[in-house]
């Protein structure tokens, strides 16, 4: 509901007991889709997200202020740019973060140059916002296409299949995410051969399917998201296509697109995340506490992304005692991170947050034991090989050190 | 093996059978358009919305009630064309009357009621919208009755616009407590295990259940041409469509013509919807990507006109095929260079009679 | 009051009045167009409302069968009063119109335009009756109703109403734009309609035409019933009818 959504203000905070100790306010604005496509993936989940950072951080205690705002972007770089720029300039608006939606993300990565704030992006996936348009104000926190190109797409290349044909989303964002992937699987000794881009968003894929199966690739890549991408992986089940032996890989799915398809549609579908619910006792204990105020719904890796983005930025704001910029990201950077849903890892100069990967495969109906039961761990691809190498993504801040 | 253009013809018969099943789908939406559009002269733009409705209930009904795709088939059409009348009754209908006390009251006691069910008791938004439209219908139809004696609806019809904002709006109330209850990403709902599986036919592998969508939305089709053109209560419709001052004057009840037509057309969308669950993603936004492309279909064969909308929905499905095959990024924009084309030549549609 | 005078004039030859009007007017949008019509029907009577263009006569018959919602006054048909009521309720009573272009739906065929208005009531002339009537129709029943010709038109648009068992004719110029022997048959049919017990009230010009089947004349001038002329005494009154109608 946009008119809800509009603008929801939280005050966390505010009467501090220990007024005397208050020493920074910083106000954090969480801007991402809220009534779209994306709002499962981040939305009101991101910012209770936010709020539990504050919270369980005791920015409070610590005499730090956060006060949280939150807007929708519907998917729209310009409406994302006129939020953005309203909040860094009349709302004192300190911090941006979540912006799912590649080219949404990229607007806001350009504004938040533009006025030195500081974004924190969690949504997104186009690996060039640490790549050609990095900047020293944005944080890459949670996955990027190539991640899940050298996830989902070297997995599936060294489980033997090595030959792909792609559907791919005819905008950026699928455009990225198909040259990411063609690039690990051709690294890996795979052959792509061919690809059809499909309009997004899409119904019907059974004839883009159909294509896909004639080429006898032994993988379909789908370089799409959400509903795209469940309506390829229901239709690819409906014509026999797994059945018949091709695979299909999922380059980009959340645990809340697998629970739109259901475990009878999803199962064995190998996939890329960097967070899941269930993957050790500090994840668990979030999740649980995340879904008590989420109706539910346990977090998903862009809202956990949120979390850990905003516990990592306070801590550098206590450290430093400031909010000026270029002391924060400065901090950011130097120190290690350390957060229970990431576990440890770094920020590197051009904004890429460096973290495990995991590759997943979707368990049988049979085999899960409750509603959130979805996915099987089957391997953990350590940082450096998930993400892109510093010098290999252009990015000017890089050249210059 | 032999080519066309460098696809193989085996390939190619494959794509227009896929063509056709999708044609089966704009053929159902843009019948219940053109049948509405026929007696009510609105553009229902609520379609799409209904549509997914149409999805839901289905999937509500399995997971609420335990009932699965062939009872959908049958309760869905009728429980959601149920919310349409409630809805012509209350709003569409009202547009032209005199008297706007109804929809207000209907508006007012809805609202209330949902935020008591919802808010108050704590009720889920399906059932609390449900609960909300049956007040609101009651509030109404007391009003109606109570103030019987001034009411007046104008003859003659309102100005489209009107229509198409109401009916626009709603829509998009629809949707975004559809999304809030249920989350944007969708639901799942599975193929029924009579209708798993498929035909090899060599040249493709045809699923069973594309096969049954295609035949339902044939005999739906053909049913609802039947009706209109060959039965007495199709006579009344096409009577009261051409002159409904004149049809009432023989005594046939037209407002009721008209909220029964709605309520059927609706039933068509929301039986589209029931087609689609197993196969399509249900979100709340499923029908307002497809609407937008119906609607051109429903153009392109002429707006009001039965026959048009189904020989157009089955016939721009093929094309569209074709083209996913030989041009794929222009599959989607295919259908409205053939609206283009075709406002330019011929304003009112291939079928449509000249206003 | 001259009117009320006018209407309370006994009908000539039935019983009580059928169809009582008084003080009817009616608007259309904002224009007001009767002013006041006041006249009665006696059951099985055939009354004109004879007048010039634009005086009111075909918004009297759409004020009787209801098309007209602006109306005032009180219209009473077998003791209902009906200037409340919807024009389907009005119908339902036993009242047929036939109206001035005729109204045959270019989207149905001859059959379906035939059988479209629902049965009122019992009685109705059976379908071969019809026929009998209008041998026309009969042969092109298939074909798309305004493929027929004016005269066919018009006998499907009386023959249609025929068939409900209404008992009450509203005939809105019947003979306008038809050829003189089409004319006469329809005249033929008025009378034949009339022995069978119909009672009719006939818009017309053709106050020629008119004489050879009314009873009674009612003259309608600026929305007001401003005379009544039997048709025994026609004759004497012709001078003054073609002032009334500035022939």
């Amino acid at each position: 509901m946009k008119l809800k959504s509009l603008l929801v203000a939280c005050a966390i905070a505010a009467l501090s007991a220990g007024a005397a100790q208050a020493q920074v306010s910083v106000k954090i604005g969480v801007l991402n889709d809220r009534s779209g496509l994306y709002a499962d993936i981040s939305g009101e989940g991101s910012v209770i997200a936010a709020r539990m950072a504050a919270e369980d951080f005791k920015a409070k205690e610590k005499g730090i202020n956060v006060e949280i705002v939150s807007a929708d972007h519907q998917n729209k770089p310009d409406v994302g740019s006129n939020i953005a720029r309203q909040w860094y300039d009349n709302e004192g608006v300190d911090v941006i973060m979540d912006v799912p939606t590649s080219s949404v993300a990229l607007a806001v990565n350009q504004i938040t140059k533009d006025k030195n704030k500081i974004f924190i992006n969690s949504g997104a996936a186009s690996s060039d916002l640490t790549g050609p348009q990095c900047t020293p104000n944005t944080v890459h926190w949670t996955y990027d296409t190539v991640m899940l190109a050298n996830g989902t797409g070297g997995a599936m290349v060294k489980a033997g299949g090595d030959t792909w044909f792609f559907l791919t989303a005819d905008y950026a964002f699928g455009h990225a995410l198909e040259r990411d992937t063609t690039a690990v699987v051709v690294k890996n000794g795979g052959k792509v051969l061919g690809s059809v881009k499909t309009p997004f968003p899409g119904q019907d894929f059974s004839s883009f399917l159909l294509q896909a199966q004639a080429s006898k690739a032994k993988v379909i890549g789908l370089a799409n998201a959400g509903g795209d991408t469940i309506n390829s992986i229901k239709q690819a089940g409906e014509f026999g296509i797994t059945q018949a032996g091709q695979k299909l890989a999922g380059l980009l799915v959340f645990s809340s697109d697998v629970k739109a398809l259901g475990l009878q549609t999803a199962q064995g579908l190998v996939l890329t995340e960097s967070f899941y619910w269930d993957l050790n006792d500090q994840t668990r204990e979030f999740s649980k506490r995340f879904a008590a105020r989420n109706n539910g719904k346990m977090p998903t890796m862009v809202q956990a992304g949120v979390y850990a983005g905003l516990l990592h930025y306070l801590k550098a704001v206590e450290a430093t005692k400031s909010k000026d910029t270029a002391t924060i990201m400065a901090k950011m950077k130097e120190m290690p991170t350390d957060d229970p849903l990431f576990g440890k890892g770094t920020i590197r100069v051009d904004g890429r947050k460096m973290h495990d990967a995991y590759l997943f495969e979707v368990k049988k109906p049979s085999e899960s034991k409750g509603e959130w039961d979805l996915y099987k761990l089957i391997s953990t691809i350590p940082a450096e090989q998930a993400f892109r190498p510093l010098d290999q993504g252009n990015c000017p801040l890089v050249k210059k050190s | 093996m032999t080519t066309i253009l460098g696809v193989p013809t085996a390939a190619l018969f494959g794509q227009l059978l896929l063509g056709l099943i999708n044609g089966s789908f704009y053929a159902i939406l843009s019948l219940g358009l053109a049948v509405i559009f026929g007696l009510l002269n609105i553009i229902n733009f609520t379609h799409g919305a209904q549509y997914m409705m149409g999805a839901f209930v289905a999937w509500m009904l399995l997971n609420w009630a335990g009932l699965g795709y062939w009872w959908a088939l049958l309760i869905a059409p009728i429980a959601v064309g149920i919310t349409g009348v409630i809805l012509e009754r209350n709003l569409i209908s009202q547009l032209a009357s005199n008297d706007k006390i109804r929809s207000l009251l209907f508006v007012i006691s809805a609202i209330l009621t949902f935020l008591l069910c919802y808010v108050g008791i704590g009720w889920s938004e399906g059932t609390s919208l449900a609960a909300a439209l049956l007040v609101g219908a009651v509030f109404g139809a007391v009003w109606a009755h109570v103030a019987r004696e001034r009411i007046s609806t104008a003859e003659g019809h309102v100005d489209h616009l009107y229509g198409l904002l109401l009916t626009f709006g709603l829509a998009l109330i629809i949707q975004g407590l559809f999304r809030n209850a249920y989350g944007s990403s969708g639901l799942p709902y599975q193929i029924p295990r009579e209708l798993t599986g498929g035909q090899n036919f060599g040249f493709m592998f045809m699923p069973n259940y594309r096969g049954w969508v295609v035949v339902a939305s044939l005999v739906v089709c053909l049913a609802t041409w039947f009706v209109i053109e060959k039965t007495r209560l199709g006579a009344y419709l096409r009577a009261a469509t051409e002159n409904p001052t004149l049809t009432q004057a023989f005594g046939i009840n037209v407002p009721r013509l008209v909220t029964i037509t709605y309520g059927f057309g609706v039933g068509l969308a929301a039986l589209a919807g029931v087609l689609a669950a197993p196969i399509y993603s249900v979100n709340p936004n499923m029908g307002a990507d497809l609407i937008i492309v119906v609607f051109a279909v429903v153009v392109i064969g002429g707006m009001g006109s039965i026959l048009g909308s189904i020989v157009t929905g089955f016939g721009l499905g093929l094309i569209e095929g074709l083209t996913k095959v030989f041009y794929p990024e222009a599959s989607s924009t295919v259908i409205f260079i053939i609206m283009a084309i075709v406002l330019l030549i011929k304003p009112a549609g291939l079928f449509g009679r000249a206003a | 009051m001259a009117e009320a005078a006018l209407a309370t004039r006994a009908p000539a030859a039935a019983g009580a009045a059928l169809l009582s009007v008084r003080g009817l007017e009616a608007w259309y949008g904002e224009s007001h167009v009767l002013h006041g019509i006041s006249f009665d029907v006696g059951e099985g009577e055939v009354v004109t409302l004879l007048g010039r263009n634009g005086a009111g006569k075909t918004t009297t018959l759409k004020s009787i069968i209801g098309i007209l919602q602006k109306r005032r006054g009180s219209i009473v048909f077998e003791g209902v009063e009906t200037i409340r009521m919807p024009s389907r309720q009005i119908a339902r009573l036993g009242i047929g119109y036939v109206p001035e272009e005729r109204g045959i739906f270019s989207s149905l065929s001859v059959e379906e335009n035939l059988f479209l208005p629902p049965q009122v009531r019992p009685g109705g002339l059976p379908v071969e009756r019809i026929f009998e009537l209008f041998p026309n129709l009969r042969e092109r029943l298939s074909s798309q109703g305004t493929k027929l010709s004016g005269g066919e038109q018009q006998m499907l648009s009386i023959a249609r109403i025929l068939r409900t068992g209404a008992r009450m004719l509203l005939l809105d110029e019947p003979t306008e734009g038809l050829a003189p022997v089409i004319v006469e048959q329809i005249g033929r049919t008025i009378a034949e309609l009339k022995k069978q017990g119909f009672t009719i009230i006939l818009v017309e010009q053709n106050f020629r035409f008119a004489s050879t089947v009314a009873d009674r004349h009612y003259v309608v001038e600026q929305g007001r019933v401003v005379d009544m002329i039997l048709n025994s005494e026609l004759d004497q009154n012709v001078d003054k009818l073609h002032a009334y109608l500035g022939v």
